[in-house]
């Protein structure tokens, strides 16, 4: 059988016109994807039934047993962490978030280790955003600062920027200017009309002095500045201000390098430089999935994107205070539910050690760096293939993803919904 | 040789994500992409093993060369080898400096460790099946 309009559970972009072919509960093909929608679809390989460890070695359990002690695990512990949050459905993520408040713990979701930052630069001065219908219809000027998607986010040229014609944007390949702003050559800086190649730590530099040469203060700009000459910056600035449109793409390369939030802080007002002269946008390049939509849940119900800690009984907020990698690394939680993401492979050692000092619970349908840091694990549908759910893409666009076929697997909402229940009864609220 | 460690995402790193146990997903990981003049002076080959080493411990990858890297810039993908160097500190920001940490780089005949093997000098417990 084949299934249309499927939406592809990988990457910020839900790219939604899959058709992928089902027999019985496996997927045996994929149309339109991209090698990473293609590897999700094809290459999933689950985790059989819930695990525990024991000692040294692994024993299969049932799920009601994995259940029981996932939820006496969190009732006994003084400073639970839950974390991830990100490759589930926002239902999913709303029962993780009452659940934390119910615990008196601290819920952070993927944000934390990739647009974080972004989300306190916005805090600071706004999001001058706008979906990728727009983008696609309208843009005749892209920027993609400090992000590979060739490699992180395969289709977003194809659908939406580069080589994707749009109503006022016809021959998009010809018509469309592309500049790439990276510390190293790509091969998305391949296919770019202007090449920024920044020295490391270089971008807030080359922000502030793009800033400039937009308000008007060529003069003040010194020749090179960053590894990067005036004559390029001269000419990037007056591609951006002939603009009748623009949209800056930004990714990991600005979050993640020296100045982090105060960076995308810079960006975001180049771009309220730049609506001077045209209209531009400025939009972060969201990786894990639903990441978009994590920040969406917990803002709802807490009023706060990521790192929300209920340990005084209100929601309370504070990166660098109450964000995983920072309770991780002061030994700060002693148990830790880990939900569809991998905090194993992603954070530092020294969060992967604490890990494995805790008593930590895994709820992902794949085994990954984080099963051997595990106490238990208990493997669930994959949402968009075996379980339904609502995600958000990277512009803030909720869709809501079907399930191709009846798995054997539980969801992420329905393990968390009995876990939250057997919570609710010990806590006697 | 010392150098500045940057990491991100790879098409590769992302096609074998869910599938960390692999060989094809070790591979990736452990690839430190290098300028070619920084091989020639390590006197290393495609394919050649080599310690890494920052502050935080060392880790044995595999070299190869990379086009779009200048002399000192060395880049692995995201995952667990690289996250063997990189400092928790996160400077108040909740973010550490995952695109800048200072390392050290030098030939080595040791293997390269699976991803349980790391997780287990972690503290962890290899799960085999």
């Amino acid at each position: 059988m084949k299934v249309e309009d499927v939406v592809c559970p990988f990457c910020g972009c839900l790219c939604d016109d899959l058709v992928v072919e089902v027999d019985q509960n496996r997927v045996i093909g994929v149309e339109n994807g991209c090698t990473l929608a293609n590897e999700k679809f094809m290459g999933d390989r689950r985790l059989e039934n819930p695990i525990r460890k024991e000692g040294r070695s692994w024993s299969d359990i049932t799920y009601d047993a994995a259940i029981r002690e996932a939820a006496d695990i969190l009732i006994d512990a003084d400073r639970p962490l839950l974390y991830g949050w990100s490759g589930t459905h926002g239902e999913a993520q709303s029962v993780g978030v009452h659940l934390a408040e119910l615990l008196g713990a601290v819920i952070d979701n993927t944000s934390t280790v990739c647009h974080g930052p972004s989300i306190m630069a916005i805090q600071e001065v706004g999001h001058p955003g706008c979906t990728l219908g727009q983008v696609k219809n309208r843009a005749d000027v892209i920027v993609y600062w400090g992000a590979n998607p060739i490699d992180a986010h395969p289709r977003h040229m194809s659908r939406y920027t580069t080589y994707a014609d749009g109503f006022f944007v016809k021959e998009a390949f010809k018509e469309r200017k592309v500049i790439v702003v990276d510390v190293r050559k790509t091969e998305s800086s391949a296919v770019a009309d202007e090449f920024i190649k920044v020295e490391r730590g270089g971008d807030y530099a080359i922000l502030s002095a793009l800033r400039a040469i937009v308000r008007g203060k060529r003069d003040l700009i010194p020749p090179k500045i960053a590894g990067v000459t005036r004559e390029q910056l001269f000419r990037v600035a007056d591609i951006c201000m002939q603009a009748k449109f623009g949209a800056i793409f930004f990714g990991l390369g600005l979050t993640m390098s020296p100045g982090k939030n105060k960076n995308v802080r810079n960006a975001i007002e180049l771009t309220e430089e730049l609506n001077r002269h045209t209209k531009f946008t400025i939009s972060p390049m969201r990786g894990h999935w639903n990441v978009y939509g994590s920040n969406e849940v917990f803002t709802w119900i807490t009023g706060y994107p990521y790192a929300v800690d209920f340990a005084r009984g209100i929601a309370f907020y504070n990166p660098g205070e109450t964000t995983s990698v920072d309770i991780l690394r002061r030994g700060e939680c002693d148990a830790c539910l880990v939900v569809a993401s991998d905090p194993g492979a992603h954070f530092p050692r020294a969060c992967a050690e604490h890990l494995a000092r805790i008593p930590t619970i895994q709820i992902d349908p794949h085994v990954n760096a984080t099963t051997h840091l595990a106490t238990l694990q208990i493997p669930v549908a994959v949402t968009g293939i075996d379980a339904e759910g609502t995600a958000y893409r990277m512009d803030g666009v909720p869709i809501r993803t079907r399930k191709l076929f009846d798995g054997t697997y539980p969801s992420d909402l329905e393990i968390l919904s009995k876990i939250y229940a057997r919570v609710k009864e010990a806590k006697g609220s | 040789m010392r150098a500045a460690l940057n990491t991100g995402r790879t098409i590769r790193q992302g096609s074998y994500v869910e599938r960390k146990n692999s060989p094809a997903y070790r591979e990736e990981a452990s690839s430190l992409h290098m300028n070619r003049v920084d091989m020639l002076e390590l006197e290393i080959e495609e394919g050649d093993h080599v310690c890494v080493r920052s502050d935080q411990g060392a880790v044995v990858m595999v070299a190869c060369p990379a086009e779009g890297l200048d002399r000192g810039e060395v880049f692995v993908c995201l995952g667990p080898f690289a996250n063997f160097l990189v400092d928790p500190e996160t400077h108040g920001t909740g973010m550490p400096d995952f695109k800048t940490t200072a390392v050290t780089i030098e030939p080595t005949t040791a293997p390269v460790p699976a991803v349980k093997d790391l997780m287990e000098q972690c503290g962890g417990s290899g799960y085999e099946g």
